[in-house]
């Protein structure tokens, strides 16, 4: 009798295991843990308790240490199950160094994007430095900026600035430190994809072509914060810069969480880097956790709530938006609304032109 | 266990006595509610003293998030070098200053630190008393630029006091934003900006009567002067927007002060929460609960309220009394060189002349290590290993040595000259090294001594310098005048001469409450030298540095 019932126990543990396997369910000795290391402007998403449930309904748990994406490829990742850092050249580093050979998966992805108060943007519009579209979606012209730049152009030379205490001294982007936020040195790559006249730069010849401008931009605004989260609540804050660079998801994870952003307007550079948010497995589960993170319907909807933008599921990112009343206008389509991807240049060269414009 | 400043009850009252007891600007951080180890739900904050002003914020947070805050306080130009030297691993889990401008110029010190999180804000402002602004031509003062600052200083019309830029971030964030406005410098200041803009940035200086190693001294020494005349009355204050608006909540209506930011741009303090890479996961979760607690809407409107300082999140409003008009933020300088350069400038070349007078208890008790200890106190301040200004005796400086014990032993005086100031700093070493212990303790007939030589090296020279004097003692005044005798010596100076503080030092036995009375008397602060580490001697005369 005894022995009967402990088979027929062991019958309906195996029939309750393959039940739950069979329906993706997870007793909790089903759930895996997977450590990774990601960049910290993903911390609130990875916390949200929806996210964490949906994970460990797909059988995961992930626990998360933050660290800037930039710094990510020299960090040791022994013990980590995957790396999440927010743009490519780190991914493509890291993937150098460990000789990952397996394809790095890309769930979402946000650009850069210029933001400024409504008033200072009606000034960028009268001086030609910045259109607006029939849809209201905003365009920041980044040859006439680097023009202005080249020229030395302030603030109070420009047209209509009377009477905005906040519109004088120099006319520049005010953007995070590019030796340790990827914010800061994705921009230097655009800045330098159009000074060497559209070109990417992958040579001393043209690094030295462009150095005398991404210098200039780099010094001219002395002091540099180092991730990007700082420059955006000092926007928010009403101190800081004119213009500020930030992520788009930024600005679009308040906006599509019912946040107020103020009189924030959202101009999109005319050329311009997005971070590519890049997944890179270390172990099995690690794979099996980043291609979750970009195929899940569940969570593709909820990295559009942080504003971020799926990239097998363009709608996600215009839903999460769907409804929200605000100021800040968001393209749907970038390419559709003109605007380009500058290519970046591979890690060492990009290295390269960050230690030039910071005079190193 | 908690420390005492957050667990207590009834803090808002209690937050602003902290704030104007103002006690940063040691060199050692004061830690002594610090758990030695990390511990689950404990932060330990290396802070400026300026948060203290939080205390009751942060008694909610945990109440809300289980997260025990427990702070060290120093001060922001030299948290930045604990941070730097590594000092900071494993005593502490996060830091917490106005600023990380300066902090971040150091390659070692950003790669010590991550999650930085701005928490709150505020600019560097000037309160002027509000009864003064019409006389000046200045309206409701939302129109002045630092240029007509500095114009009403060089021509006597206006005084103020400003916390010494090599120690705190208020003077610090002053000296760059005007230093920019009178340089025009569109952008990150240059070493060629700063020697541009020197003539203008002396005439502006002639109007600082009174500085201080912090800011929250220099809003207590304000009130003080007005309520009981100690000290030196000054029209303005550079100080923090929120520090301003604060004391004001304090000060009868006569002495108030209208907050005035420069219409030509100002550089802004926005308090980064920033974890230390070093930091272990507890204090990381530890350090996520209670940063997303102190950014929640309902969170940052309390701070706003409270502290007057404004929020980081657009949806609250600043609070009440807080203007929402912009300004422009002036760039801080890109690299150590500018900013070091710029301070040695400000210390040695920019601010008024220094005359500075040192009463030296030699008595026979001080003979062997307490000795060694003065001697050695003295002699780094005639050193030149001295990387931001913080502490030798600067160019034009006038420095007078009054060694006394049963009578004043000898009256040194050392002009160091504005330019090649070794040699006069060798000869205040052989001075110093020269000193010997014996006799007793005639302290009040000492330092009226001191009064009187100020007076005399003031009408000799005809000239207009910061004064001041230290006493240190090791023991309490039993030979010469008395205390009573002291109050009435002092009762029938000239105002000029009461404008005079003095900063007492504590030392071995010496009798505490006579040194307050001498400090509280004459507008000074009371420094203890009494600590047990090596070189506590040595932090203190360095940190009365900030106030002469």
């Amino acid at each position: 009798m005894r022995r009967a019932g402990g088979v027929l126990a062991a019958l309906l543990l195996l029939a309750g295991v393959a039940f739950a396997i069979l329906h993706g369910q997870t007793g909790t000795e089903r759930t895996v843990t997977v450590r990774g290391l990601i960049g910290s402007e993903k911390l609130d998403f990875f916390n949200d308790p929806a996210v964490v449930d949906e994970l460990k309904a797909r059988g995961f748990k992930v626990a998360m240490e933050t660290t800037g994406s930039w710094s990510m490829a020299g960090s040791s990742l022994d013990g980590y199950g995957f790396a999440f850092p927010s743009s490519l050249p780190p991914a493509e580093e890291i993937r150098r160094q460990r000789q990952i050979s397996t394809e790095p998966v890309r769930p979402f992805y946000s650009p850069l994007v210029v933001v400024a108060h409504a008033p200072v943007a009606d000034v960028l519009l009268k001086n030609g430095l910045a259109t607006k579209g029939s849809s209201g979606v905003w365009t920041f012209r980044m040859g006439d900026y680097l023009a202005a730049v080249q020229a030395g152009r302030t603030w109070q030379q420009l047209q209509d600035t009377a009477g905005h205490a906040d519109l004088s001294g120099a006319l520049y982007i005010r953007t995070t430190d590019p030796a340790t936020s990827s914010s800061g040195a994705l921009h230097l790559a655009a800045v330098a994809y159009l000074a060497n006249g559209g070109t990417v730069v992958s040579d001393d010849a043209s690094l030295a072509k462009v150095t005398p401008l991404v210098q200039k931009l780099t010094q001219m605004q002395g002091d540099q914060k180092t991730s990007s989260d700082g420059p955006f609540k000092d926007f928010l804050s009403g101190i800081g810069d004119p213009l500020v660079l930030v992520y788009e998801s930024q600005v679009a994870a308040l906006v599509a969480q019912g946040r107020s952003t103020g009189d924030l307007v959202v101009l999109y550079p005319d050329t311009t880097v997005s971070s590519d948010h890049t997944a890179i497995g270390l172990t099995p589960d690690g794979d099996r956790l980043a291609g979750l993170l970009r195929d899940d319907e569940k969570l593709r909807a909820l990295e559009a709530r942080y504003g971020f933008r799926p990239q097998a599921d363009p709608g996600a990112f215009t839903g999460a938006l769907a409804g929200r009343q605000s100021p800040a206008v968001f393209a749907p389509d970038l390419s559709a609304a003109g605007i380009r991807q500058a290519p970046v240049p591979a890690f060492g060269m990009l290295s390269k032109l960050i230690d030039a414009a910071k005079g190193r | 266990m908690r420390t005492r400043a957050i667990r207590r009850g009834g803090l808002a009252a209690a937050a602003l006595a902290l704030l104007l007891t103002g006690c940063t600007g040691d060199p050692k951080p004061r830690e002594e509610d610090l758990s030695p180890t990390p511990k689950d739900g404990v932060l330990r904050i290396l802070a400026g003293s300026e948060l203290q002003d939080m205390a009751p914020v942060l008694e909610e947070a945990r109440k809300a998030t289980g997260v025990t805050v427990q702070f060290a306080w120093t001060g922001s130009l030299d948290g930045a070098d604990t941070v730097s030297s590594g000092r900071a691993d494993g005593k502490y889990d996060a830091v917490w200053f106005p600023s990380e401008h300066y902090l971040r110029l150091d390659d070692a010190a950003k790669s010590e630190l991550v999650s930085q999180t701005p928490v709150m804000v505020s600019p560097v402002a000037v309160g002027v008393r509000s009864g003064m602004l019409s006389e000046l031509g200045w309206g409701d003062g939302s129109q002045v630029t630092w240029g007509m600052l500095g114009d009403a200083a060089a021509a006597g019309k206006l005084t103020y006091g400003m916390a010494d830029p090599s120690r705190s971030n208020s003077g610090f964030s002053a000296l760059v934003a005007v230093a920019s406005a009178f340089s025009g410098a569109s952008a990150a200041l240059t070493d060629a900006d700063v020697a541009k803009a020197t003539p203008s940035l002396q005439r502006f200086f002639t109007g600082q009567k009174l500085t201080s190693g912090s800011s929250g001294w220099l809003a207590q020494a304000y009130q003080q002067a007005y309520r009981t005349g100690a000290g030196n009355r000054v029209d303005a204050l550079v100080n923090y927007e929120s520090v301003l608006l604060s004391l004001n909540r304090t000060l009868p209506a006569a002495d108030r002060l209208t907050v005035i930011r420069p219409v030509d741009g100002v550089v802004s303090a926005d308090y980064p929460l920033s974890l230390l890479a070093s930091a272990g996961q507890p204090a990381r979760d530890s350090f996520q609960r209670l940063t997303k607690y102190l950014l929640r809407t309902d969170v940052q409107q309390r701070i706003s309220e409270q502290t007057l300082r404004r929020p980081v999140t657009a949806e609250v409003a600043p609070a009440a009394g807080l203007p929402t008009d912009r300004r422009r933020e002036l760039p801080f300088p890109g690299s150590r060189a500018v900013a070091d350069g710029l301070l040695a400038s400000y210390q040695n070349e920019l601010r008024r002349p220094s005359r500075t007078v040192y009463v030296l208890d030699t008595s026979g008790s001080m003979e062997g290590s307490r000795l060694d200890a003065l001697k050695r106190a003295m002699a780094r301040l005639a050193g030149a290993d001295d990387t931001r200004a913080v502490r030798r005796f600067r160019d034009r400086e006038e420095v007078t040595l009054i060694p006394f014990a049963s009578e004043v032993k000898a009256e040194r005086v050392h002009q160091v000259p504005a330019s090649a100031p070794e040699g006069e700093l060798s000869a205040v070493q052989a001075d110093v090294q020269g000193l010997t212990a014996s006799g007793g303790t005639a302290l009040y007939s000492t330092l009226e001594e001191a009064f009187r030589v100020v007076a005399r090296q003031q009408a000799a020279a005809g000239d207009d310098r910061f004064t001041s004097i230290v006493l240190m003692t090791d023991g309490e005044s039993n030979q010469g005048a008395s205390e009573a005798d002291f109050r009435s010596f002092y009762g029938q100076l000239p105002a000029g001469g009461r404008t005079v503080p003095v900063f007492p030092i504590l030392f071995g036995e010496a009798a505490k409450g006579q040194l307050q009375g001498i400090a509280d008397l004459t507008g000074g602060k009371l420094f203890d030298g009494t600590g047990q580490a090596a070189g506590s001697l040595d932090g203190v005369f360095e940190e009365i540095r900030g106030y002469q």
